[in-house]
């Protein structure tokens, strides 16, 4: 019966994983779809002074303030610029609503939970610990982001 | 209606009954025998009323309780019992528990009750032992008969016996609503459910006794179990203001399809009317729904009078508390937010305010302390005043203290204000009781008070009077959901301040700051009305590193309030005033002090909403109010300070120079400055200002091309000379603690650390002889009529201008003896075969200073006529005229190098004309 109701840890991980994907430079990550809420090119940043440096703003997204996260900055990669294609993916954290800005979004891939491998500690030349793991596609590798991980590193306060 | 909902209804009702029982109890408790017969009915039929929905919903426990409660309530009423404070003391108490159950109602049923059960029966049980056998079937006759749906009037009895109580496991509440509402209550025989022994039942009351013990404390955590109920989100509003609403919502809907039908039209002015229609019922419609959130501050005033009634007596005090301004209105979620801190501030008033009764005699007050809490609405926002007649907040205590605890140097200490050592009860860690009593001085306290009530925009100060009593102030906003504010910009961004921290706006027109000093001071100091205002430049605060507009037509200055801090807000210009909604930022600016939220403008971007205390503080304000201390306190000169002007080069790189070597400042344009034969010189006045740039003399980065440049003027060798300055900072008075070796060079005098940044001081003179070696003709070195370089005696307590002075001279070719303070001077000039042509002196030294020294000079008859100069940073007009009576010959400030050799120059040669020395 449980079963059923609510699949156990031991059937979800025979099934898969979709993936919402995008792209950073030329790196391609994903993030579990469930995680994202939205995804917009909302970028009319407000710079917040003060900030953490990987905050690069907040926006208005339809009445609340959320604040944008510049993954670039996170992962320590050179800082980009805002182009046509640059993305704001909508992600809930904590209760809150933030906005993780991209280069450009990609496909929603599927992804077996057992093709998805342990991280590397390094990929291309971004920090490892942010990552929950690969997942090898034909010819390229898809990076799939752990968002708390990400989130958590500028919080100055808490 | 569904049970949940009925029991929810239960819970509201039954806790707005309650809500007032304390203060009521008191005042029964203090009217005695006069007690207000009506106001005893009314608590009555509160606490009937309670255990009759109590029944009717089967919360067993909370009805025996209130009906034990009622039992004794109804001996009150009748007149048969006078409740004495022990009496209140269980009353209380038993209104507590009820309290607490009702927070978490679905449990109620597993609570011990039986302490009180017991307390209460023995009230009744006590009277009933004194007065006639009569009386028992009388009072319960009574309570039987107005209570229908209640326990029959046998029922105390077989309770009593039956402690500890046996609480019947929780019933499915349909089952009890289904049955007729008398079954389960007015059977107490075997008709009832079987009775479990509950094991948690102990555990449940052990809080109650801490409780008893600890009534504020307790009171926090009371509040926890109670977050599995929904109750308290829910808001009683008034019929008549949900009509309005209903109203206005018609009245939306009505505009709207205006709206629609002008859309099609091209008549605007019909458009104009829709708009100004749907402008004002929109206005009404967010008054009103705001009205519905506003509660009268009375809900969180109504339980102080128990707080200061319980703690008194736990201290053995005696205090009076008085209310006024019960029915102010704030926001709900202020009012919730408000009471612990409030709670707190009365505990301290109590406990550290007021003193004991045998105490408070002996300073001649009556032995009842009176606190006085009012809240009353000033300017947009509510005041709450805390006040006590007690004894008052004593600031030197808190200074020891501080230092005590490490948070202070003495000589910070030294230096602060009675005012500001009162704000460091505020101090994390701080706690302002002789010792740590049970009740409050357990560290934990007005810090958190401090940042509870910052945290819902508002402020707190102390106001004190030893021995006469103190009084907290605190300033709280309406509401916390939509402010009106003032939107400003900076850059390219709008930024909202908060209305009501706005005192007024300034606008000073380009050509009133004025290319002169005054507009220096401006830069950082702001001359309102004749009162000083600190400036803070919003653009590089928030680091927005825009560059100044280059000839901005004019400077906004907002004067804003923040506590007891005013000061002023530099902008780039005004937008609007707005009604702002304020929403959070996110977690990840919880840094960012400066801001306090955000806000989406009517265009749709986002504002930021700008924190006027947090400016302030990241600004460094409050520094600089105790530098405005220590400069008042220069003006009796126990601290040795120097006024320097400010400023950088390159932006990385600071600088300062005496403000007395400086003549004036001048803003030139850059394309007036020309260079002719390597020398830059400046068309200037009709005639031409030679200029020197920092980095032609000594060693640091250059100056960054700009398009106007400040240059300060001087006197070097008889010339005007100016120094190019790209950027100035500020007139600071500094203290003269300067390090002479690491950045010492030609030019340099030494450096000082000044917040945090490094400030080379620079000596002009040495710049101007660096450059122009040719204005110093060599000078033929002084001598005495007998060919010796004369000697001179140079009494200076700080090391930099002693060894300055030292350096001068030197470099002039006189002989030196320095001494590091008055005594060793008066020392040296005793010394026998001593011999000293002048004498120049500090005013201000240890041991024995400039006028002692003076006065030692000229009382002694071989000393009487060596001329003496007196040199000082400050040269007042009195400084000079008690100067000048004890004997000083001149009176000179101490950097204005050329100046005061000219005058020592000036003296010697005078010192030598006079045909004999009275060497004997």
């Amino acid at each position: 019966m449980t079963t059923l109701l609510a699949p156990s840890p031991a059937s979800a991980s025979t099934e898969g994983l979709e993936i919402a994907t995008f792209y950073l430079e030329d790196a391609l990550l994903g993030i579990p779809i469930e995680q994202v809420e939205e995804i917009n090119h909302h970028v009319e940043l407000t710079p917040v002074p003060h900030a953490p440096a990987s905050v690069c703003g907040v926006i208005n997204l339809r009445g609340h303030v959320v604040t944008v996260i510049d993954l670039r900055t996170v992962l320590g990669l050179a800082p980009g610029v805002i182009t046509r294609g640059t993305c704001n993916v909508v992600v809930r954290w904590r209760g809150e609503q933030i906005g993780l800005l991209v280069d450009r979004v990609g496909d929603v891939v599927y992804a077996g939970r057992k093709e998805i491998e342990e991280p590397p500690a390094n990929v291309a030349g971004t920090d490892g610990r942010f990552f929950r793991g690969v997942y090898k596609m034909e010819g390229s590798l898809l990076v799939i982001l752990d968002v708390e991980q990400a989130l958590s590193v500028d919080l100055s306060a808490e | 209606m569904d049970d949940r909902q009925i029991i929810d209804e239960f819970v509201v009702e039954s806790r707005e009954h309650l809500a007032d029982i304390e203060s009521q109890l008191l005042a029964i408790e203090n009217a005695g025998v006069q007690a207000d017969p009506e106001l005893v009915n009314t608590v009555f039929r509160a606490v009937h009323s309670v255990k009759g929905a109590a029944g009717f919903l089967g919360f067993t426990t909370v009805g025996k309780l209130s009906h034990d409660l009622e039992n004794v309530l109804n001996l009150v009423r009748n007149g048969q019992l006078i409740p004495d404070s022990a009496v209140t003391n269980v009353l209380l108490r038993s209104a507590d528990q009820l309290r607490t159950m009702l927070d978490d109602v679905d449990r109620s049923n597993e609570v011990d009750v039986t302490d009180h059960l017991t307390a209460l029966q023995a009230i009744v049980a006590g009277l009933l032992a004194e007065e006639s056998p009569a009386a028992p079937t009388a009072s319960a006759s009574v309570a039987s008969a107005s209570t229908p749906a209640a326990f029959p009037a046998q029922v105390p009895t077989p309770m009593a016996e039956s402690a500890p109580d046996p609480a019947p496991a929780p019933t499915p509440v349909r089952e009890w609503v289904a049955a007729p509402p008398e079954t389960p209550m007015a059977q107490t025989g075997p008709a009832e459910p079987p009775r479990e022994e509950v094991s948690h039942v102990s555990s449940q009351a052990a809080p109650m006794q801490a409780r008893a013990a600890d009534s504020g404390q307790t009171a926090q955590a009371a509040t926890v179990p109670s977050s599995g109920t929904t109750t308290e989100s829910n808001i009683r509003v008034s019929v008549t203001v949900l009509d309005r609403l209903m109203n206005l919502a018609g009245e939306l809907v009505l505009s709207r399809n205006q709206l629609m039908q002008t859309l099609g039209s091209t008549d605007l002015t019909a458009m104009g009317s829709v708009a100004a229609r749907v402008n004002q019922v929109t206005s009404e419609l967010q008054e009103t729904i705001m009205q519905t959130r506003l509660q009268p501050i009375g809900t969180v005033f109504g339980k102080f009078p128990r707080v200061v009634r319980d703690l008194s007596a736990t201290l053995g005090k005696q205090c009076e508390l008085t209310i006024e301004g019960k029915e102010v209105e704030l926001d709900k979620s202020i009012i919730e937010a408000i009471g612990d801190p409030l709670t707190h501030l009365i505990r301290n008033a109590v406990d550290h305010g007021v003193e004991r009764p045998e105490d408070r005699l002996r300073a001649g007050k009556s032995a009842t302390g009176s606190i006085a809490l009012r809240a009353f609405h000033q300017a947009g926002k509510v005041n709450i005043q805390i006040s006590d007649d007690g004894r008052g907040i004593d600031a030197v205590k808190l200074k020891e203290k501080a230092v005590g605890k490490g948070l202070l140097t003495p000589d910070q200490a030294q230096a602060m204000s009675d005012r500001e050592a009162l704000m460091l009860i505020f101090r994390p860690g701080f706690s302002m009781a002789e010792k740590v009593t049970g009740v409050s001085g357990r560290g934990v306290g007005m810090d958190v008070v401090k940042t509870n009530i910052e945290r819902l925009g508002g402020t707190v100060t102390v106001e004190t009077e030893l021995g006469k009593g103190a009084t907290i102030h605190v300033k709280l906003p309406l509401t916390l959901a939509i402010i009106p504010s003032l939107v400003v910009r900076c850059g390219d961004r709008r930024y909202a301040i908060p209305q009501p921290s706005i005192r007024e706006l300034v606008r000073v027109k380009a050509g009133d700051a004025a290319l002169q000093i005054e507009r220096i001071k401006q830069a950082e100091v702001f001359r309102l009305r004749g009162v000083l205002l600190p400036l803070v430049r919003l653009a590089d605060t928030l680091d927005l590193g825009v560059a100044a507009d280059a000839v901005p037509s004019a400077v906004h200055v907002i004067v804003v309030e923040s506590g007891q801090l005013r000061y002023g807000m530099v902008v780039d210009g005004l937008c609007d005033s707005e009604e702002i909604v304020v929403k959070p930022l996110g977690r990840h600016m919880k840094g960012c002090t400066c801001l306090a939220g955000a806000t989406v403008l009517g265009d749709g971007n986002v504002a930021l909403i700008l924190d006027i205390t947090g400016i302030a503080s990241y600004a460094g304000l409050r520094v600089s109010e105790e530098d405005a201390a220590a400069e008042e306190l220069a003006g009796d000169a126990s601290a040795e300070t120097q006024s320097l002007l400010l400023f950088s080069n390159h932006p990385e790189e600071h600088f300062g120079v005496p403000m007395e070597v400086v003549a004036r400042l001048e803003r030139v344009r850059t394309e007036q400055i020309d260079s002719v034969g390597g020398q830059q010189i400046l068309q200037y006045r009709g005639g031409t200002l030679p200029l020197l740039s920092l980095e032609q003399c000594i060693n640091c980065k250059p100056r960054p091309p700009a398009s106007k440049e400040y240059v300060v003027v001087f006197t070097a060798a008889g010339r005007e000379v100016g120094l190019i300055v790209p950027e100035l900072l500020d007139i600071r008075s500094v203290s003269t603690q300067i390090d002479t070796l690491t950045f010492r060079e030609p030019g340099v005098a030494g450096s000082l650390v000044y917040e945090q940044k490094t400030i080379r001081w620079v000596d002009i003179h040495e710049l101007a002889r660096k450059i122009h070696p040719d204005w110093y003709a060599p000078q033929a070195p002084p001598q005495t009529p007998e060919g010796s370089p004369p000697r001179i005696l140079v009494a200076e307590d700080s090391d930099f201008f002693r060894k300055q002075l030292t350096a001068f001279l030197e470099s002039d070719g006189y002989e030196i003896l320095a001494c590091e303070d008055g005594a060793v001077a008066w020392n040296a000039l005793q010394e026998p075969g001593s011999h000293f042509d002048l004498v120049v002196t500090d005013i201000e030294m240890p041991n024995l200073d400039g006028l002692g020294l003076v006065r030692n000079i000229r009382k002694d008859s071989r000393l009487a006529s060596i001329p003496v100069i007196a040199v000082t940073s400050l040269a007042g007009e009195d400084d000079v005229r008690r100067g000048r009576e004890v004997g000083v010959t001149e009176y000179h400030v101490k950097l204005d190098r050329e100046v005061l050799m000219a005058a020592v120059g000036r003296m010697i040669k005078a010192s030598h004309k006079k045909p004999a020395r009275s060497v004997t």
